[in-house]
């Protein structure tokens, strides 16, 4: 620890720190900015490449499995209150949630933001899956009053639109009209079955409506699992995932 | 932590005459000028590889290898490097779901990362899936207004660190965004989320007036700008005294260049984010003037370029 320095070094030193340390020894003068864009033409590092091969390696022999394939691109840009990715991704968790619980009367699975990336027309493999839902949410249905489920109508309507299945509505100056759910008009008196995401029953984006059902159930069933089955399943007829835009959720 | 006073109270010779670096001692006789680079990412989210070139909008961008190339190529040509990232570090490729974020910290610690905050998505997998991954980490996580006490990470993380680079202190702090209604209850569990702009402002303080630092950095993952009153880099940029930068994330905004805001002392603190994904790396390089010999020590306006200086 201690190293032997001649006095008259160290008063020399000493000085001008202790001087010094009082305050800040440098000001800016100067500050000159840029950016690297991180494109094809910038070469890679090869050690990085070799510390991440192996994770490579086996990620891509478990996530290049083709689960199924898709007519057309599922995009989640919004087209009205709807968008292709979302309808497909609602209708996929309300039919493999329904195959537990058939009382289900609609769902909202995820909000605009939880879904994550395209679905590509073509082969869709199980890495796409993950890109689209890298979440571990699950799904729970919820039995809630009909005025809870006012307040998450009002929310869907105030927000433009969300991912959304087994409901119908038009958003009129922001506000839900035309409310038809699994088929019946909403009745605010009733009670409702509804699926939704861990995430979202955990309050996500302010929304309240599940905080306190009358019951809940838990189905043990990932939203990702429930989306991979869909698709599994779709194949497995001989289809092909074909969703289109159908007007659920339209403005004004 | 060590206050001044206790410093040189207790401070022995020995531990004074090893501080001062060769760097510090030429500085001290010569006054010249001292270069500092800071490098910075914000909101990599596990992209590892390049985008697949799959027609997608960002096809064939960014990807870890291209940037250690650039973070060591620029580190040979300068001697005074920061290398800063503003979290969400985690989730958006299968390389999370499947190691849980494990290589994405191996890789920043071999690419030398000197700190990183935490984002949301740095909870995904519960405060628990985060601490986990700590053993990789060869740098220090700074986050300054969130409480762990009460959870598994009590000890792992600081509210800020002090670097010195030939002679300069520079001050890295990291401020989160609020939890509530953005990460899933069980996975922020106990943690307590504490005013950003007020905690900045204490840190941000202590770095200037009791450790005496040359330059203050935020790592901020507030977000850049929101159209309601929600707490934002905007915000914490007009609300503070003595924040020079704001290194921002969370919102995934590419800005054409860094945004200098006047701040509440009437200084310049600057905001910079470059996207997400690691499709982009930003450079700053800060240059400083010792005031030895100077007369006046007040702060005038400094140059801003957005060019690099020739070598």
């Amino acid at each position: 620890m201690h190293t032997f320095i001649p006095l008259k070094t160290l008063s020399f030193i000493l000085g001008p720190l202790l001087l010094y340390s009082c305050s800040s020894n440098y000001h800016l003068v100067k500050s000159n900015r840029t950016e690297y864009a991180v494109t094809k033409e910038v070469k890679a590092d090869s050690s990085i490449i070799r510390t991440y091969q192996p994770y490579k390696l086996k990620l891509d022999s478990q996530m290049n499995v083709i689960l199924g394939y898709s007519e057309n691109l599922l995009e989640k840009k919004m087209t009205g209150g709807e968008s292709v990715l979302g309808d497909f991704f609602s209708d996929a968790a309300l039919a493999e949630a329904r195959k537990t619980d058939p009382q289900i009367d609609f769902t909202m699975p995820s909000t605009n933001g939880g879904l994550r990336n395209d679905l590509p027309s073509g082969a869709i493999t199980l890495a796409n899956v993950f890109q689209l839902m890298p979440f571990e949410n699950e799904l729970i249905v919820f039995e809630i009053k009909g005025t809870e489920v006012q307040s998450l109508l009002d929310y869907i309507a105030r927000t433009g639109g969300q991912p959304v299945s087994g409901l119908k509505m038009k958003i009129v100056a922001g506000k839900p009209a035309a409310v038809i759910i699994n088929g019946q008009p909403f009745d605010q008196t009733k009670n409702y079955h509804v699926l939704t995401s861990d995430y979202i029953a955990g309050g996500a984006d302010g929304i309240s409506c599940f905080k306190k059902p009358v019951a809940s159930k838990v189905l043990n069933l990932k939203i990702r699992d429930a989306l991979i089955s869909y698709i599994k399943e779709t194949q497995a007829r001989g289809e092909k995932i074909s969703t289109k835009l159908d007007g659920r959720i339209t403005h004004d | 932590m060590i206050n001044r006073r206790k410093f040189i109270k207790n401070g022995s010779i020995a531990a004074a005459a090893t501080a001062l670096s060769i760097d510090s001692i030429d500085a001290l006789a010569n006054g010249g000028i001292r270069k500092l680079t800071i490098l910075h990412t914000n909101d990599v989210h596990s992209q590892i590889e390049p985008f697949a070139m799959d027609g997608s909008r960002n096809q064939g961008l960014g990807g870890v290898a291209r940037r250690a190339f650039l973070i060591k190529k620029i580190r040979a040509e300068q001697q005074h490097v920061l290398l800063l990232d503003a979290g969400d570090i985690f989730q958006g490729t299968p390389y999370f779901n499947l190691y849980g974020g494990e290589l994405e910290i191996k890789l920043m610690s071999e690419m030398g990362y000197d700190a990183a905050t935490m984002g949301n998505h740095d909870f995904d997998n519960g405060v628990e899936g985060f601490y986990k991954q700590l053993p990789h980490a060869k740098f220090p996580i700074l986050v300054s207004n969130y409480d762990f006490s009460d959870t598994i990470m009590h000890q792992s993380t600081k509210p800020y660190q002090i670097f010195n680079k030939g002679g300069l202190k520079i001050g890295v702090f990291g401020i989160g965004i609020e939890l509530k209604g953005l990460v899933g209850e069980k996975n922020y569990g106990n943690t307590i989320y504490l005013d950003p702009v007020q905690k900045a402002n204490e840190v941000a303080g202590l770095l200037k007036n009791e450790h005496k630092c040359d330059l203050i950095i935020c790592l901020s993952h507030l977000g850049y700008k929101y159209s309601d009153r929600k707490v934002s880099d905007q915000t914490l940029a007009q609300n503070n005294d003595h924040i020079d930068l704001i290194i921002g994330g969370h919102t995934h905004t590419f800005m054409a260049k860094p945004q200098d805001v006047k701040n509440r002392s009437g200084k310049l603190t600057t905001i910079n984010q470059v996207g997400f994904a690691g499709i982009n790396l930003g450079r700053i390089d800060y240059y400083f003037e010792s005031y030895r010999g100077k007369k006046s020590l007040t702060s005038s306006p400094y140059m801003i370029s957005d060019q690099l200086d020739a070598v």
